[in-house]
């Protein structure tokens, strides 16, 4: 149907590319030095990045050594996919902000149109008010509460990205652990102040890491505690935890084990002669998929459950419900 | 997804189609995936092209690729080399994935030798792939530059990148009759090469390698396919086989890497603990040697419908022939008096063989390895576990292989006909499962499918080639 006067030339785009281009390139060839190999990874990175690779957009020199120190190729990957994800969040939380922020504008200029007065007998003070209510719970619990101990032990069995992922881990369980009606007595053991732990825990709270109402020791729990109290919460123990003991010193281990390393908790417990205790997962839920371990927030909802209501079908409400798929009726 | 067209598109049809795709922004992108898909010919692609040039003034680098991986699916040599000129005018490097395409794409075409320029360039920037090297080596030994092949090869070695078996096959095809000493020599290099790392060749590679043999002009090689015998005598050639023993520098390696890497590790806590071990090494070291060691809590569950220690027991009436002195490995909570384990047939057992009880959370398989290594050379074991996560403890790869190879000789397994009443047992291999020669024989187990679903089975068949 085409008529030869406007007959398709193929190979137009090829003049195209080649155009305009030329000199351009000859200079910068001319000038080009040896590049450096920061600058070369860079330079690779972009050539994934316009493959359409899930690669970040902007990255920083310490970002790139680390994704040069990566082992393997597979490595690498998975460290810019994982980068490429965390820029993808965080242009995603900026642009909501900013839909947040301009909506707020505009509910404020429709106000201050029809101009109304409110009355109200509390002044707005909610979060700071809170934020006293919780401080002196804590307060409390740090002299009658129920001790409850991380152990901070566990830094050379973690690559620096589990170690990080702990600290999280820990600053929700104590976020949540403030926030409860009775809070248990923190404590940190065996942190060293100059571990890893302590430097992402600094990240976190900044100027508020010295007002924590939690005990922070680099002792042991056996040096703090009378060995007898203290049960060790391991997901590998041989013993099911039957109900939950208020006389009793439960011990967490801060560990994030994304490579499968059984039985290092459940080792520490056995070197120490301690006690340990896994939860009765299996007699409560009909397990799906997933591992026994869970994550230290969970088990912080869990245990600070169990201590209000000492009921396990509300405390196991907390483990994720992709790993199980029902309760188990007459357990 | 879209259906490409099937003729080139003038300019406004393919506004159309874009205007009439639910997301235009990446409509090039999933038509040229859907083109490559379909394998779509190449000048719908070059219209399209056309059109971005023409509409935005350049084509985005992943568009180029795709066109590349198109005209390289058709083995469109001359537009594959306009597409490196053209992108190297663009770009000074390229992504691995442009890489691939182009070494592969130009060393199938009789401008192979631009595959290696290419390779060179991808060097200077990254490790290239093992494909990227195999594409090369085919490359050149097609066109019988085995010297070239064989340099690209140990290149690839150095760098630490495994070859497959594709082209370890490639150079015995290529290969296929031609003359020179230092050819053969390479040859039986990458024989050695399967016998270091305990590789099978399938039975196609097995093929090659047997006719490349009898092609060695003035070789006067000849091959036969056989089973060897239990005995490790072959049938054709009545050649011996090597037998499975290590030599006492790699026993004695071996030993200490177990007990350091497999039993201790990180934490000796985590398998058992340092008393109970300690327990356990005094008594081994009062009732050496063994002849057998078994994994009792393993052998109990033979036959489900029977009873734990009724199976125990027939296994042990079973091993205890010849005054064979056996060692079972148990959990303490055996001795506890129960419906699985009857307190009587225990007693019974005890007396014809020595029995160790570990801590219930104690793992037994280390005592197992621990104890046979112990006892010496001539001591099997028995298990129906595969110990691959053991073998996985070790450090490095020398000693997994000798691991495998101890085990291969040592392991005693059950027969697989376990529905007959009596418990029966195969015995260990008495000669090594691996490529191997004496000069003017070759001995090579292969597979009989080309897809190893279980690295941890030995082949049962055999090529024999020999030297008339």
């Amino acid at each position: 149907s085409c008529n030869p006067s406007e007959k398709l030339d193929l190979d137009a785009w090829k003049k195209v590319m080649r155009s305009g281009v030329q000199d351009e390139v000859s200079e910068t060839v001319s000038e080009r030095k040896e590049l450096s190999t920061l600058a070369a990874a860079r330079e690779v990175l972009e050539m994934w990045r316009l493959a359409g690779r899930s690669v970040p957009e902007n990255i920083s020199e310490e970002q790139l050594k680390t994704f040069m120190e990566c082992p393997s190729k597979s490595a690498k990957k998975k460290y810019l996919k994982y980068l490429h994800l965390k820029e993808l969040h965080k242009k995603n939380n900026k642009r909501k902000m900013d839909e947040k922020r301009q909506r707020r504008l505009e509910t404020e200029e429709q106000a201050s149109k029809t101009d109304e007065t409110k009355r109200n007998s509390f002044i707005r003070l909610w979060a700071s008010c809170m934020d006293r209510t919780y401080g002196w719970r804590a307060a409390q619990s740090m002299i009658f509460g129920q001790p409850l101990v991380f152990d901070m032990s566990y830094e050379k069995d973690m690559s620096v990205r589990e170690v990080a992922n702990t600290v999280r881990q820990i600053v929700l369980s104590e976020g949540c652990n403030r926030r409860s009606v009775d809070p248990f007595h923190i404590h940190f053991c065996n942190l060293k102040g100059d571990s890893l732990y302590h430097k992402e825990f600094i990240k976190h709270y900044r100027e508020a890491w010295g007002k924590l109402l939690i005990t922070v020791t680099d002792q042991c729990y056996t040096d703090v505690f009378p060995k007898d109290k203290l049960i060790y919460l391991t997901a590998d123990s041989p013993k099911v935890m039957k109900t939950f003991d208020h006389d009793k010193i439960y011990i967490v281990g801060s560990m994030v084990d994304r490579s499968i390393k059984t039985g290092v908790s459940l080792a520490r417990a056995k070197r120490l002669g301690l006690e340990t205790a896994a939860l009765p997962l299996e007699k409560y839920l009909l397990w799906n998929t997933g591992a026994k371990n869970l994550t230290l927030d969970q088990m912080m909802h869990i245990l600070l459950s169990l201590k209000d209501t000492g009921d396990w079908k509300t405390a196991l409400e907390f483990v994720p419900k992709r790993k199980y798929c029902g309760f188990i009726s007459k357990p | 997804s879209v259906q490409p067209p099937e003729k080139p598109l003038q300019a406004e049809e393919w506004n159309r189609l874009r205007e009439s795709f639910r997301s235009p922004e990446i409509f090039e992108e999933v038509m040229f995936n859907s083109m490559v898909r379909c394998n779509s010919p190449i000048d719908v692609a070059k219209s399209l092209l056309t059109h971005v040039a023409k509409s935005k003034g350049d084509i985005a680098y992943n568009l180029l690729v795709k066109y590349l991986a198109l005209c390289v699916q058709q083995g469109q040599t001359s537009e594959i080399r306009d597409m490196y000129d053209i992108m190297k005018i663009r770009f000074r490097i390229f992504d691995s994935g442009a890489y691939n395409l182009l070494i592969r794409g130009l060393s199938n075409s009789d401008q192979w030798r631009m595959a290696l320029t290419l390779l060179e360039e991808v060097k200077k920037v990254m490790i290239p792939s093992r494909t990227n090297y195999e594409s090369c080596i085919k490359a050149a030994s097609r066109h019988q530059e085995m010297n070239l092949a064989f340099e690209l090869y140990h290149e690839m070695l150095a760098k630490d990148l495994v070859p497959t078996l594709d082209v370890l096959q490639a150079f015995f095809d290529f290969s296929r009759g031609m003359k020179g000493a230092e050819l053969q020599k390479e040859l039986f290099g990458i024989l050695l090469y399967l016998r270091e790392n305990q590789i099978y060749p399938h039975k196609t590679f097995m093929r090659s390698i047997k006719l490349w043999f009898e092609s060695i002009p003035g070789g006067n090689w000849r091959g036969h396919l056989t089973n060897i015998k239990d005995s490790g005598q072959c049938p054709v050639c009545n050649h011996q086989l090597e037998d499975s023993n290590l030599t006492e520098e790699e026993y004695n390696n071996l030993r200490e890497r177990i007990i350091r890497d497999v039993i201790h590790g990180t934490d000796t806590f985590r398998k058992t603990s340092p008393q109970e071990f300690e327990a356990f090494q005094t008594f081994v070291e009062n009732r050496l040697p063994f002849d057998i060691v078994i994994d009792g809590l393993n052998v109990s569950h033979i036959k489900p419908r029977k009873m734990q220690c009724e199976n125990l027991f027939d296994a042990v009436n079973c091993l205890a022939k010849e005054n064979a002195r056996l060692l079972v490995l148990g959990r303490k909570h055996m001795l506890i008096n129960s419906s699985n384990w009857k307190r009587g047939i225990m007693k019974e057992m005890q007396n014809k063989a020595d029995f160790f009880f570990a801590e219930n959370i104690s793992e037994d398989d280390a005592f197992l390895l621990y104890a046979t290594l112990r006892s010496g050379k001539h001591c099997k074991f028995v298990t129906r576990d595969f110990l691959r996560d053991h073998k996985a403890c070790l450090a490095d790869s020398l000693t997994r292989h000798l691991f495998r190879k101890w085990q291969r000789g040592h392991q005693i397994v059950f027969s697989p006909s376990v529905e007959g009443k009596h418990i029966n047992f195969l015995p260990a291999f008495c000669y090594d499962c691996v490529v191997q020669t004496t000069g003017d024989t070759w001995h090579i187990p292969y597979k009989d499918t080309f897809e190893e679903k279980y690295s941890y089975r030995v082949p049962r068949r055999w090529l024999c080639i020999q030297q008339k």
